[in-house]
């Protein structure tokens, strides 16, 4: 046991990992998600919406049509007059800051728990491992659509919703990864030394979960944004006065066949970022997953 | 990698979804099998066959199937007069507290037995102990076989609005007592259909009543199926999967009218949108504020661009085909003038009002009208609820605007104006008690023509007190296909299936 602490977690793995070839290819992920967040993020500054106002005489304009006001409707308008374009738009800070929300909130959740019970097995992993083996019997989206629906419509129940069941995935990872590094040197050594069970917890455990849970983080997000429009969709979801993609989608649903911008609109950027986001995290699993992703 | 594949799965069908989210139940024809087989898109989920129960009586599907199973003693033609159906004539005591029904001899179950006296009162007696919401128009009402072909109806107060009311009042046999959940999974009655099936999943389906006393319907089947999606409905109506279809909206009309297949035609409903202001709280309990609020919104262009075919501006609480219309005069839209009064009036614009709906098909309206109170500064929450709840809120006064679709299936204005507006029914806060003299007097008046003075008189009242806004008198859109005959638009979306030929087969 004359082994040198090795102190970067970074080389502690096997160094078999290869990298994916270095084609621009493997930006364009990047470059989309770049896109989204700059027009959720600056989108709305520049146009100017509110949800409330509508405008009767502009309702279901077809895509670069006048609008009353002189502007132009380059996405059409909605059933009420409203710009689509505005709603994509405001709807991409939504479903971007709620899908955030509920992936850090579940992220810390499920890895505080995960790394509990891997780290002190006994007791405390039977139970908190059994909990979430009930938890995964029920069906992700019954549990969430109870929650939704048992309160009134807010944002803070959408993310509590979402996360109730997100963090279970992350606590099965980073379960599963404390298991394996407790057994390791410098873990033992650590405990030889003295160091308190939580800051080895917190030292020597944590940071090797970074990577996989970086990479599931990822496919958390693409899930929640879309259970979040699912939400919204069946009514359950955001109030009214809060534009979401899921909302626009449902209401352009009894005008497919004669106004089919307002659905398919959303429904493409929804699709897009959800593709996007599942390649990302494909490559982020292949680079730092370690293939027991659920 | 088996999550990730399922993420992109999800996402696939996320796409495909959104790009092609048109109902997606294509199964095979129902009109295509049987000759003479007619299948309705229904509108209304239906749980329970029986007219008289507690929970499900009053339910509109409900009423719907007893019209095809069960007769009534009277019932309401499409334009709101009534005619004759176990009855043949009905006349009232001096003090209209005492109703005499000569019964139609000669009906019969569709299992053989002969209707009698005993079957009627047996079933009101039923009607009656059952406490569904329907019965609370007869609390205290008595009736008697004053001979095998006649019943006597007594009233515990003069009221003139009985027969109407009868119109929810459907015959069985006497052996029915109680909830018989059994009789109801084989109901027998003197209706022009028989049962045939019924599911809890929504599909009914009726054969004709072969000894039904006004000969049996000339369609060989009807199936119901249950289609709560609008979508489902048009789709379903253009591949010829369902026949009829009606509670279609504006935005819908064009393209089926441009389909020479069809045949589309709208009746005016006893349906008024009714948007009742909560009296009781202090914001609004100022009869000028609730004016004002009428007069901010512009509901003739919200009705002019939302519903161009199926709404007209109304003039009256309730819709011109109920007994006691009388035409007021229209609100003006004056936005400025609104917020002048407001302010006059002290209204708070940092409050807002609650405003709660049910049902996403009025969404677009309720937006439409918000967004018109926003412009004077006045902020609502728009509050859309899923429909038992809204009930529940509804009784519970629970909001601040309340928005409904209000019909009347008994076409007179006892069950609408004098149910819905005196101090007791607590429904929308307001209480004038020179109103409630007035309902009083309608309600208890044998004369037809002094009943709609009253009426009158008292929608004056509601109307200019502005109880609520009534900006809507709503027309029923129904679509069928070209080759059905002799269907009759329904003013209250209940139509009468025996009517119904099937013509080229």
């Amino acid at each position: 046991m004359t082994a040198t602490l090795e102190k970067s977690p970074a080389k502690a793995g096997p160094t078999a990992r290869k990298r994916p070839g270095r084609r621009w290819t493997r930006w364009i992920p990047y470059a989309i998600l770049a896109l989204y967040a700059l027009t959720g993020g600056i989108g709305p500054l520049l146009i100017d919406y509110n949800p409330v106002y509508t405008s009767l005489p502009d309702r279901l304009l077809a895509p670069g049509s006048p609008v009353s006001s002189g502007a132009t409707a380059w996405l059409g308008t909605d059933g009420t007059g409203r710009d689509v374009l505005a709603q994509v738009v405001y709807g991409a800070r939504t479903s971007v800051l709620i899908g955030l929300a509920t992936v850090v909130v579940s992220c810390v959740v499920g890895v505080a728990i995960g790394t509990l019970a891997g780290y002190f097995r006994g007791w405390p992993d039977m139970i908190l491992a059994r909990g979430i083996d009930i938890l995964l019997a029920f069906p992700a989206i019954l549990l969430t659509i109870v929650i939704a629906g048992a309160f009134e419509r807010s944002v803070l129940v959408v993310v509590v919703a979402l996360s109730a069941t997100a963090w279970i995935s992350f606590a099965r990872v980073t379960r599963g990864v404390a298991l394996s590094i407790r057994e390791r040197a410098w873990v033992d050594a650590a405990r030889v030394l003295g160091v308190r069970p939580l800051a080895i917890l917190w030292r020597h455990v944590v940071p090797f979960t970074a990577g996989p849970v970086v990479a599931l983080a990822t496919l958390e997000f693409a899930l929640v944004v879309l259970a979040e429009a699912g939400l919204s969709f069946l009514g359950i979801g955001l109030p009214n006065s809060a534009v979401s993609w899921g909302q626009t989608i449902a209401n352009g649903k009894q005008y497919l066949a004669t106004a089919w911008w307002i659905s398919a609109i959303p429904g493409v950027a929804l699709s897009l970022l959800i593709i996007t986001i599942g390649i990302l995290g494909d490559q982020l699993t292949a680079r730092y997953g370690r293939g027991h992703v659920r | 990698m088996t999550r990730y594949r399922a993420l992109r799965r999800t996402a696939l069908a996320a796409l495909a979804a959104s790009l092609a989210l048109t109902a997606c139940s294509t199964t095979s024809g129902g009109s295509s099998g049987g000759g003479r087989d007619i299948t309705v898109a229904g509108t209304y989920s239906i749980e329970s066959l029986d007219p008289a129960s507690p929970s499900g009586g009053g339910a509109t599907g409900t009423q719907l199937t007893s019209k095809a199973l069960f007769s009534r003693l009277v019932r309401p033609k499409a334009d709101g007069t009534l005619e004759g159906d176990l009855a043949t004539e009905w006349t009232p005591d001096t003090t209209a507290t005492q109703w005499t029904f000569k019964l139609r001899t000669g009906v019969k179950f569709s299992d053989g037995s002969e209707v009698t006296a005993d079957d009627v009162v047996a079933s009101f007696q039923r009607f009656i102990d059952l406490k569904s919401t329907n019965a609370a128009n007869f609390t205290g009402y008595t009736m008697t076989a004053s001979s095998p072909a006649e019943v006597v109806l007594k009233a515990t107060k003069p009221d003139a609005a009985i027969p109407y009311k009868l119109a929810v009042f459907f015959v069985m046999p006497k052996r029915v007592q109680g909830e018989d959940k059994e009789f109801f999974q084989h109901p027998v009655g003197s209706g022009p259909f028989k049962l045939e099936k019924f599911d809890s999943a929504g599909t009914v389906v009726f054969t004709p009543n072969s000894g039904y006393y006004a000969g049996a319907p000339k369609v060989t089947k009807v199936t119901i199926k249950k289609m709560p999606e609008l979508a489902a409905r048009l789709t379903a109506l253009k591949t010829g999967e369902a026949d009829l279809i009606w509670g279609i909206p504006d935005d819908q009309l064009p393209q089926l009218q441009s389909d020479a297949n069809l045949t589309v035609q709208t009746v005016p409903s006893t349906a008024v949108f009714t948007m009742w202001f909560n009296s009781s709280i202090p914001a609004l309990k100022d009869a000028a504020v609730r004016r004002a609020l009428w007069q901010a919104v512009d509901f003739a262009t919200i009705i002019k661009t939302l519903y161009p075919q199926t709404g007209t501006l109304s003039d009256a609480p309730v819709s011109p085909v109920t007994l006691g219309y009388s035409p007021q005069e229209a609100q003006k839209y004056d936005p400025a003038a609104a917020k002048a009064a407001l302010q006059a009036a002290g209204f708070d614009f940092s409050k807002k009002l609650r405003l709660q709906f049910a049902n996403a098909e009025f969404r677009q309206f309720n937006q439409a009208v918000v967004s018109d109170l926003a412009k004077i500064g006045v902020q609502v929450d728009l509050l859309e609820k899923e429909q038992a709840v809204f009930t529940k809120d509804l009784l519970a006064m629970n909001w601040d605007v309340n928005f409904q679709q209000l019909s009347n299936p008994t076409f007179d204005g006892a069950n609408t104006l004098g149910r819905l507006y005196t101090c007791a029914a607590k429904r929308n806060g307001y209480c004038n008690p020179e109103l409630d003299k007035l309902l009083a007097a309608a309600g208890a008046s044998p004369d037809k023509n002094e009943r709609v003075r009253l009426y009158g008189e008292a929608s004056k009242i509601i109307w200019s007190d502005a109880v609520g806004m009534f900006p809507m008198a709503v027309k029923f859109a129904y679509a069928w296909n070209k080759n059905l005959t002799g269907v009759v638009p329904d003013p209250n979306g209940l139509p009468d299936f025996s009517t119904i030929g099937v013509s080229g087969s």
